[in-house]
């Protein structure tokens, strides 16, 4: 444990201001990278080629999902909070999707829209049970998930309904990797978030709440909003699981809870507030999907994936800690 | 003001000279003998011996797994790794015995090794290595699924046919004097750790890890080695309930562990326990694990379908919660 020394940070330049401060987002890109360079490689040693088309469409597609609702966890996160019912929330908006939708365009953007809706209102109760009522974050959010969960079956007791082939091909298309789009959508999202005064906000609000109160910022009004747009994220993810799976299961939702977490915290993203970015957790989450590839690829049993996936999430935490102790010592 | 926080229970004289740790734990046998009393008017035959005796069993294996939790939790810590210790657990008993009685005795105790191996990289982890506990516990819990899945051949082994060695099952389900043998071994846990917590240099070192890291540091609290022996103590517990879940089901299955992370540490709030560690005290987390399988008994008995269940279930956590869960005000 290093204390930081009065001064240090006014002496540092702009560019290692910037490196100190990104530190783990940095940390994240490089292990995506690496992570697609191991890819590429193991992928064309064992068939002789380099990833197409239809490789970069298939991760993608089954990266969405996580990809959303890693963002919407790093939101909550950054507000000093956790979000424990995202996975309630998208079994939910994946039941929603697979039994209500028809296949007009127009019933489709309007199921959309409520679907969000409802996202956001999950997200409301979790923010006032959170900032009004003054519990625990991850109790409350225990109880909503489990809350979630049983409104999801009420909706879609057999896994089974149809999300219409028009939402997958806009979605999630099965033959073009635009899906891609979306992530370039939400990168630009959250660079204007973050700029925005909601987006100061919740960095404020999670780095100090006394002092973020202290100069004008309505704490209660910011932690709330986190929850709403982590909601309203979830049911985002939700909807893209329908697509990808194209059918309804009002239990497919429940491991995305960890495994936003997981992404969150690849990222650099940390539950102590304030700290890390949704670019960390979308790299992040784009890791976790494409190291399920690196296993196959490598000739390991699919059985070992949930091991591999806890290893590495447990090393690149260690990593990204570790580095940053030492660059806080070199000072 | 306690009074306003607390609701107007705590305005009675009588409970307001109780400690809060005493008066929340009141409030939780409280809440138990309620649902008990509400379960004998939606069903007569709720509170006979043979029904009470049944659900306490059940409960049993919650208060097992909730005082690992709890010792984590009074430290600020969590353990999210305890599904697949217990699974890991449990089904290593039956492949190490096979089901026959004179390897039972080696088997058992390769089980809660195995525990105690899975809590001392737990602890490691996050003391040196400084991984944030949520982190290190949920890695560990996907490393030890991957392991479990992998090395049994996803369930398919030859040796996971095996059942419980008649020992175990004997030990756990055989009546003494007309009670279940699990609810002694149950009494004889909470005798301990209730000793153990209050009476003991141990149990004062741990409440003061929880109070104050750095002030139980600078008084002489070796914090790493109690942190790594309490994350010990919650794998031994997990891979200890795995152990009574297969004597009490005779045989294991895959996520027989999975509704016990939620549970456990919803018994451990309920039971008055904070979250953010150091308060609360073990019998409220007894009280806390019967009152959560008292509740899902209640709802059985009255035939309420799955998903009413499930969100009466997180209704009613939040309502405990708010009657008594509740943060101080911090201005």
């Amino acid at each position: 444990m290093s204390r930081p020394k009065l001064g240090q940070s006014v002496r540092r330049s702009r560019w290692s201001h910037f490196t100190a401060q990104n530190v783990p987002s940095l940390l994240a890109l490089l292990i995506l990278i690496a992570t697609l360079v191991f890819y590429a490689v193991l992928f064309s040693t064992s068939l002789g080629r380099l990833p197409g088309n239809f490789e970069l469409t298939s991760t993608t597609n089954n990266a969405m999902p996580l990809v959303f609702s890693a963002v919407g966890q790093t939101i909550v996160f950054l507000s000093r909070g956790i979000d424990l019912s995202v996975g309630g929330m998208m079994d939910i908006s994946n039941s929603l999707a697979a039994t209500r939708m028809g296949g007009s365009p127009g019933s489709m953007v309007l199921w959309s829209i409520i679907i969000l809706l409802v996202g956001a209102a999950g997200g409301l109760i979790n923010g006032l049970l959170v900032a009004l009522g003054r519990l625990q974050p991850i109790l409350v959010t225990l109880a909503t998930l489990s809350i979630f969960q049983g409104v999801a079956i009420k909706v879609l007791p057999q896994p089974g309904g149809k999300v219409p082939t028009g939402y997958t091909d806009f979605l999630t298309n099965p033959g073009h990797p635009w899906a891609l789009i979306f992530i370039g959508l939400l990168v630009l999202f959250w660079l204007a978030f973050r700029r925005t005064a909601f987006g100061v906000a919740i960095y404020a609000v999670g780095n100090d709440e006394e002092s973020a109160r202290a100069n004008g910022i309505r704490v209660v009004r910011t932690r709330v909003g986190a929850y709403v747009v982590g909601g309203m994220f979830a049911a985002a993810a939700g909807l893209f699981l329908a697509a990808t799976t194209t059918s309804g299961d009002a239990t497919a939702g429940d491991s995305y809870t960890l495994t936003s977490i997981a992404a969150a915290f690849l990222g650099g993203t940390t539950i102590f507030g304030g700290r890390g970015s949704a670019l960390g957790s979308i790299a992040g989450a784009l890791v976790l999907s494409i190291l399920i590839s690196v296993l196959f690829f490598a000739g390991i049993n699919q059985l070992y994936e949930d091991f591999y996936q806890g290893l590495f999430l447990v090393l690149a935490v260690a990593l990204s800690a570790l580095v940053g102790y030492f660059l806080r010592r070199k000072k | 003001m306690s009074g306003q926080r607390n609701g107007r229970l705590s305005s009675l004289p009588a409970l307001r000279r109780l400690t809060p740790d005493r008066r929340r734990t009141l409030y939780a046998f409280a809440a138990a003998v309620l649902l008990f009393l509400i379960g004998a008017l939606v069903r007569p035959g709720f509170i006979e011996p043979s029904s009470v005796k049944s659900i306490l069993v059940v409960a049993s294996f919650v208060g097992f797994v909730a005082t690992g939790q709890a010792f984590v939790i009074l430290i600020g810590g969590i353990d999210l790794s305890v599904p697949w210790v217990l699974n890991a657990s449990a089904i290593l008993l039956v492949t190490s015995s096979l089901g026959q009685d004179d390897r039972a005795a080696e088997a058992v105790l390769l089980c809660l090794g195995l525990g105690l191996l899975t809590g001392l990289v737990n602890g490691l982890g996050i003391v040196f290595l400084s991984v944030p506990a949520v982190v290190m516990t949920l890695g560990m819990n996907g490393i030890m699924q991957g392991l479990t899945l992998g090395l049994s051949k996803g369930f398919t082994c030859h040796a996971c046919s095996s059942s419980s060695p008649a020992v175990v099952r004997d030990a756990i389900t055989n009546n003494l004097l007309g009670v279940p043998a699990d609810l002694y071994v149950w009494l004889g846990v909470v005798l301990l750790v209730t000793f153990a917590l209050g009476f003991t240099t141990f149990g004062r070192r741990v409440y003061a890890v929880g109070n104050n890291e750095r002030a139980s540091y600078l008084a002489g609290v070796n914090v790493r080695l109690t942190t790594v022996v309490l994350y010990m103590l919650s794998g031994l517990f997990a891979a200890f309930t795995g152990i009574a879940l297969v004597g009490y089901g005779g045989s294991p299955s895959l996520g027989i562990g999975d509704p016990y992370l939620f549970q456990s540490i919803a018994a451990v709030v309920i039971g008055g326990m904070s979250i953010l560690g150091g308060r609360g005290s073990y019998l409220g987390v007894v009280a806390g694990s019967i009152t959560l399988v008292a509740l899902v008994s209640v709802l059985q008995a009255m035939n309420m379908p799955d998903y009413g269940r499930s969100i009466v279930y997180g209704v009613v956590v939040l309502l405990i919660l708010l009657l008594y869960g509740r943060e101080e005000r911090e201005v």
